[in-house]
């Protein structure tokens, strides 16, 4: 094949290395075409390359990945987490110094109460602190309600950690310092 | 076209196969163009076995694939050449995950040397060649490629890389002055 604009025109100094380049000559084999030709007629995929592989299956693992990062959304959301509310007068006793303590579902159901006396004046549960009722998710009504007892709201707090200060404690207690049942219940 | 038998046989059955327009078009470009297509690889790999490879990867995906060839956006080799390009990357971004030990080998190499002491000479000058041009940046060795390996003008090996003329030949002029420059180092 002649190239004349390409010969005519080349600086001197290329012009061996041009040369030497054009004399080499590959052939391929000649059983090359009819092996082709029969791999041809089979219909024979091409090899997959890495590349290929990751584009052909990049929607499917779009999609798994969608699906646990969904699945560990919803655990969050419903991963129980405990909020501590102080201070307020939920014994009757006219002092505020009264905690609650909540393990709840973020917005959702509550699994755990306690309503304790904030003795060191730290404004949040610790070890010093005296529980005054303690239930769990079930109401556990105490069997004896003794006389004078007296019911106790404090609305609206964020008791649940779904956000919103929609919650309500609700504490039963014989003043000054006996809480005989306390319950938290939303605002809708 | 209408389909018609051929010859060719899957060693398994003993009935001839018909052959599809396709897989006619397919054989046809690589009896235009197959030769080409290996001498553009061949420069650019260290062994006859995998240009074979690569040669035969290309015709396959263009079979895989023929039905996104438009004539009318461009002749046959250039989209032949443009697989080629794409197999040709395939196989070194592999080749880097790989530990493979290169196996030069110069079967496929024509030559006219009388003696079998100038052809060893004369392959000896082709690996040095073709080991200088290894080490240029893959444009270079796309270019060179085309030019020496396929034999095309600078003109042609332009529209396969989507050059004009004159910038394929100042491509292919920088690679030359640079492959000098690594022959004489």
């Amino acid at each position: 094949m002649s190239r004349p604009d390409h010969e005519d025109q080349l600086p001197e100094v290329l012009r061996a290395t041009d040369a030497l380049l054009r004399r080499i000559r590959f052939q391929p084999r000649q059983s090359l075409e009819p092996e082709l030709a029969g791999r041809l007629v089979r219909s024979e995929k091409p090899a997959r390359v890495g590349v290929t592989a990751w584009r052909q299956w990049w929607p499917a693992g779009l999609v798994a990945g969608l699906a646990v990062g969904f699945l560990a959304l919803l655990l969050i959301l419903h991963r129980a987490s405990t909020i501590d509310r102080c201070c307020y007068d939920l014994d009757g006793g006219g002092a505020v110094d009264d905690g609650v303590l909540v393990v709840a579902e973020r917005d959702g159901r509550i699994r755990r109460l306690s309503v304790y006396e904030d003795r060191d004046r730290s404004e949040t549960f610790t070890a010093a602190d005296i529980i005054r009722l303690t239930r769990a998710g079930v109401p556990e009504p105490e069997q004896s309600i003794p006389p004078g007892f007296t019911t106790i709201r404090r609305c609206c707090q964020d008791l649940d950690g779904g956000g919103p200060a929609d919650d309500v404690i609700m504490t039963v207690a014989t003043p000054p310092d006996r809480v005989l049942a306390a319950a938290i219940y939303e605002l809708r | 076209m209408p389909p018609r038998i051929t010859s060719i046989q899957h060693p398994d059955l003993a009935f001839p196969r018909v052959e599809t327009p396709a897989q006619i078009a397919c054989r046809e470009w690589y009896e235009a163009h197959g030769r080409e297509l290996y001498g553009y690889l061949r420069f650019q790999l260290t062994s006859p076995d995998l240009a074979e490879d690569l040669t035969a990867e290309v015709f396959l995906r263009a079979l895989c694939h023929i039905e996104s060839f438009n004539s009318a956006l461009g002749t046959p080799r250039a989209w032949l050449f443009r697989i080629a390009q794409n197999a040709l990357r395939d196989h070194r971004r592999q080749a880097r995950r790989r530990v493979s030990l290169p196996i030069t080998s110069f079967r496929d190499l024509e030559h006219q040397a009388p003696s079998m002491e100038e052809r060893l000479l004369w392959e000896e000058e082709v690996a040095r060649l073709l080991g200088a041009v290894a080490l240029l940046p893959a444009a270079d060795q796309e270019i060179i490629g085309l030019c020496y390996g396929s034999d095309l003008s600078p003109a042609e090996a332009g529209d396969i890389l989507g050059l004009t003329g004159s910038a394929a030949r100042t491509r292919l002029w920088r690679a030359l002055r640079r492959l000098r420059k690594v022959l004489a180092e």
